[in-house]
């Protein structure tokens, strides 16, 4: 019987229940849709990972690693698996504006892949394993040619395999390309025996060349150089040289393979962890964003959640009051009394977890599957969900929670006898506000004292009613100011920083002199990337040669910096590091050279984490170093190939590669700004039907007297709008700060700098009163049906 | 003169199916600063009577002329207008503002009331001088009562209702309240009714009306209605 009165008590309170079960939902919905998409990147990328053998540590030596070298390095106890790799952006010929990372694992138990159609991997095989996100975005298929430039000889195969890979899996060209581009970049694998032709046709093409330099006769030409290659000493030599690199599978920690591969190699050798490399620094990149976004905005709606209950559910106890009595007068005992009305909170906090669990998988799928926005991000098989173990805690807790909060609203009630329980609720005696000891309160209006006196005496619900505004305020500026915060960096980016027309790269250990000349031939600017030990970190030193401005510095207030001969720049991210005046060591990878420099600023570097310096500096200090990148003003097109250039990006193609990035963000906007409104709504609304039930009775009377319902309307709505005012008032400084505190959270990825429209501010607040005067509308329409018969009957 | 006038008043109530006729063609006059008591059991229709005349309903069918005007087909507004200016309401629970104190209680008439007499004033002739600025909540039910008597009289309405007034109240203090609330409505010549199933106070008034399941059994004028300390109680 008492199953028939909770379905129909919770009809009879359907606004309350409802509102109720959509605020659970809600937040349990973005709690765990937030966290579950952070658990999942972890999860799948890392089984991923693991699948494919992604590299722990990578290994760099300009002059390469010899055979032997591999050997000594995998014979090292702790190193589980070891492979000379090969990965260099190629230009495929024929294609305009489309290149390839060629990656070669000579022993093929190290950064592997997985093919997703055609043959198996074969170390003798002839034929391109092509990534498969490639071939749809290019139009290519299994069988298909393709030719590669490669050191100014062509690697020609059949495409014979699709497929994934770790080491590629956020397909990105360099440092500065912030999203895959599947149109102009991908990725392919060939076997070390293809490789090994290939670089032999290159030996066999520069032994020709000197032999008829020397005079040698074309006709004998071919035999000669046959007699060289005969032994394959000279294209094992090319061989060590092309790989640059090796890639390790190990636990040890950074230093203890430092150290060891030191000892075993006679020399040093730059170490970099899995940590740097791009693919799993921007994946756990992703995931801790996707923490700290996890742990601030959804824990504000659950609370919300949460505290709304309380205040609804103490409501609702207080109105059954009389049933409670009559229960208890009729011979129910206590426990079952309380059973009955405590399921009313398990009831709900069944029905809106299970919802909020629906609707936190729907959000993580969104973010997180191959049409999702993470979708043009990571390139990978698996997408399967996964969920942090916390969070069954959170969902039972949660349920408990709720169970609990009934329970002891009900309690409270069941106090003393049955006749006690029968007596109605008397609610709290009014008590003069403080307002009331100034002169001016005699002059105020009725109708503004009668709703001063109303919110002091209910306090839990006008201050859950800030809480409401407050929180749909703080949701609205900091989801739309995260995106002009982004369209700021974006737009810093595009004109503040980078003026040039084309970013020419070039090939790894271009050669200085070569180099130099190439820049002055496109009268461009330079810079130098190369990694450093500082402070035990791996950071970026960029040499800047900036004189035509095409590409600049700029410093915390984003204006631009004319580099000094007299010191260095830490980038913020160090910026607790050192301070201006003191004096910083670092050294370069692969040296024992130890560079002391002053520090005298500080810059805004938006990609890597970097100690900027002027080339003159580094020609002083004696530091060695390559150009990585010129930056001109001529177009592509003007500018000609050269064995220098590994590549030539547009600045137009550069920005459109943030154009995802933009869209992920658009999205997230969105639903933080649907959610806020509906969160605005259903707080609002909820607490403003209890405000009305509450005061039905003064409403009445007032209607009795001869109040229009538009007098008692504007009533209802005043105090509404000055909740929204304080709301407001409170909720914008309160949103901006949550901003702030999340930029400077993420800030580990891009040294963004707080910007806020003046769109922003307006929408969320007009939006934010919009909901408001919407409720108010709404509850106040109720006026209208007021009851003034049925409400004068009872006793207060 | 006539100040109020039913003719044929019938009032349906209908929930579902189930209809109920709670007035059936009811159809009396009363004369302007007489004191009305309508007496009835419970359901018997007096309630509603009270509320067609207070303008908190409208009939089913015929016409109520208060004060010469025709008030059964006034809209929403036109009937808050009409409590607003013509009647004054005393209802058994005072139903008074809860967050408002005494003085403000029957000062919010004024925001309503075109021609409202002085609120302090209305509040030193129901003797509560020395509350003014406390709560309902820190007044006995009497002294309540007294400041719903002065709220709707400082409206200076036609007519005073009263819903069962002394409903709540002991004996002692009902006396007291239904003198004040005569001598007042005699001082300011208003017209009382009172709704109530107490035949005691019945004998003070100067005309009876008895109801009986919603219709009108008798209109009885008293020649010589008792005072509140002749009564019996």
């Amino acid at each position: 019987m008492l199953v028939r009165k909770l379905f129909r008590t919770a009809w009879s309170y359907k606004a309350q229940f409802i509102s109720m079960i959509i605020m659970i939902t809600l937040g349990m919905g973005v709690f765990l849709g937030f966290n579950m998409e952070w658990r999942t990147i972890e999860a799948d990328t890392g089984s991923f990972f693991d699948d494919t053998a992604y590299a722990d540590y990578r290994l760099y030596s300009e002059k390469g690693f010899t055979a032997d070298d591999l050997k000594k390095i995998a014979a090292i106890d702790g190193v589980d698996a070891a492979t000379r790799y090969l990965t260099v952006n190629l230009d495929i010929k024929g294609e305009k504006n489309k290149s390839l990372a060629l990656d070669v694992s000579e022993d093929f138990n190290v950064s592997t892949f997985i093919v997703t159609d055609g043959a198996a991997y074969d170390e003798n095989g002839d034929g391109f394993w092509l990534s498969d996100k490639f071939a749809a975005a290019n139009d290519y298929a299994i069988g298909d040619t393709l030719t590669l430039e490669f050191q100014g000889i062509g690697i020609t195969g059949r495409i014979v395999g699709l497929i994934k890979s770790g080491e590629h899996m956020i397909c990105v060209a360099d440092k500065n390309q912030l999203m895959p581009d599947y149109n102009t970049y991908g990725f392919a694998y060939i076997s070390p025996k293809k490789l090994r032709s290939a670089v032999e046709e290159k030996v066999r093409n520069t032994a020709a060349d000197k032999l008829k330099k020397q005079g040698i006769p074309d006709s004998a030409v071919d035999d000669s150089v046959d007699k060289l290659l005969k032994d394959g000493t000279m294209v094992d030599e090319a061989m060590d040289q092309v790989f640059a690199q090796v890639n390790v599978l190990s636990d040890m920690s950074k230093e203890d393979l430092e150290d060891t591969v030191r000892d075993a190699l006679g020399r040093t050798i730059m170490v970099t962890s899995k940590d740097d490399h791009v693919v799993y620094k921007e994946a756990m990149g992703e995931a801790a964003e996707g923490k700290t976004m996890g742990s601030v905005l959804p824990v504000l709606f659950l609370a919300i959640a949460i505290l709304t209950m309380v205040t609804t559910m103490h409501r609702i106890a207080t109105k059954e009051k009389l049933q409670i009595g009559t229960l208890k007068a009729l011979g129910f005992k206590n426990r079952r009394i309380l059973r009955h009305y405590t399921s009313y909170g398990l009831f709900i906090g069944l029905v809106g977890t299970g919802l909020g669990v629906a609707l936190g998988y729907w959000i993580c799928k969104l973010v997180m599957s191959e049409d999702g926005m993470m979708g043009t991000y990571f390139d990978m098989p698996d997408w399967s969900v996964a969920i942090p173990t916390f969070c069954y805690f959170v969902i039972i807790g949660t349920v408990a929670l709720l169970t609990l909060i009934s329970y002891l609203s009900v309690r409270r009630q069941l106090k003393g006898t049955a006749a006690d329980a029968l007596r109605p609720y008397t609610p709290k005696k009014m008590r003069k506000v403080f307002l009331e000891r100034f002169r001016f309160w005699d002059k105020m209006r009725f109708g503004t004292k009668w709703n001063i006196r109303d919110l002091s005496r209910h306090k839990s619900r006008s201050a859950m009613t800030l809480v409401g505004i407050i929180g749909c305020m703080v949701l609205m500026v900091g989801g739309l100011g995260m995106r002009d915060t982004l369209a700021g960096f974006l737009d810093l980016l595009d004109n503040d920083i980078s003026a040039y027309t084309t970013k020419v790269n070039l090939v790894d250990n271009a050669d200085k002199t070569q180099a130099l000349a190439l820049a002055d031939e496109i009268d461009g600017d330079w810079e130098s990337l190369t990694g450093i030990s500082f402070e035990g970190e791996t950071v970026a030193l960029d040499v800047v040669h900036n004189p035509n401005g095409l590409i600049n510095i700029i410093n915390e207030d984003n204006e631009p910096i004319t580099l000094s001969d007299e010191g260095v720049y830490l980038c913020l991210r160090l910026k607790d590091k050192a301070q201006i005046g003191d004096t910083i060591e670092f050294s370069p990878y692969g040296s024992s050279e130890t560079y002391k420099a002053e520090v005298i600023g500080y810059n805004r570097s938006i990609m890597t984490e970097s100690i900027t310096m002027s080339d003159r500096l580094a020609e002083k200090l004696g530091i060695d170093y390559t150009l990585t990148a010129i930056y001109s003003d001529k177009t592509a097109g003007e500018i000609k190939g050269s064995d220098l250039i590994a590549g030539k990006q547009d600045k137009g193609q550069l920005m459109d590669t943030f154009d995802s990035f933009v869209q992920i963000m658009d999205s997230m906007v969105i639903i933080l700004v649907i959610a806020a409104v509906i969160l605005g709504i259903v707080v609002l609304y909820n607490l403003g039907l209890m405000s009305y039930v509450e005061r039905s009775r003064e409403l009445a009377t007032l209607k009795v007297l001869g109040f229009r319902n538009r007098d008692i309307g504007k009533l209802l709505i005043s105090q509404n709008i000055w909740l929204t005012v304080i709301g407001v008032i409170i909720g914008l400084p309160a949103g901006v700060g949550v901003l702030r505190w999340l930029v400077i959270a993420l800030a580990g990825e891009y040294e963004m700098k707080l910007m806020l429209g003046w769109l922003t501010y307006s929408v969320s607040i007009l939006l934010t009163f919009g909901v408001s005067l919407l409720v108010s509308l709404m509850v106040a329409r109720k006026n209208k049906k007021i009851d003034m018969v049925e409400a004068l009957k009872g006793a207060e | 003169m006539s100040i109020v006038k039913f003719d044929n008043v019938t009032k349906i109530y209908t929930s579902g199916d189930h209809e109920l006729k709670a007035l059936n063609k009811v159809s009396f006059t009363l004369d302007e600063g007489r004191f009305v008591v309508i007496l009835g059991p419970s359901g018997a229709g007096k309630s509603t009577l009270l509320n067609l005349l207070g303008g908190l309903d409208s009939p089913s069918e015929g016409t109520i002329t208060v004060n010469g005007k025709d008030i059964s087909t006034l809209s929403d507004n036109e009937l808050a207008d009409y409590r607003a200016a013509t009647v004054g309401f005393v209802f058994q629970f005072y139903n008074l503002i809860p967050t408002l104190t005494v003085y403000e209680n029957v000062e919010l008439v004024l925001e309503i009331s075109e021609n409202a007499l002085d609120a302090k004033q209305m509040i030193e002739e129901v003797g509560l001088t020395d509350h003014l600025h406390n709560f309902p909540a820190e007044l006995s039910g009497g002294e309540q009562q007294r400041i719903s008597i002065a709220r709707a009289l400082a409206k200076n309405p036609k007519i005073l209702l009263c819903d069962e007034p002394t409903g709540a109240l002991d004996s002692e203090t009902g006396v007291m309240v239904l003198k004040l609330l005569l001598s007042m409505a005699k001082n300011y010549g208003k017209t009382i009714v009172i709704v109530t199933h107490n035949q005691s106070i019945a004998k003070m008034a100067d005309i009876v009306i008895r109801v009986k399941n919603g219709k009108i059994r008798s209109v009885e004028e008293q020649k010589n209605p008792m005072s509140a300390d002749e009564v019996e109680w």
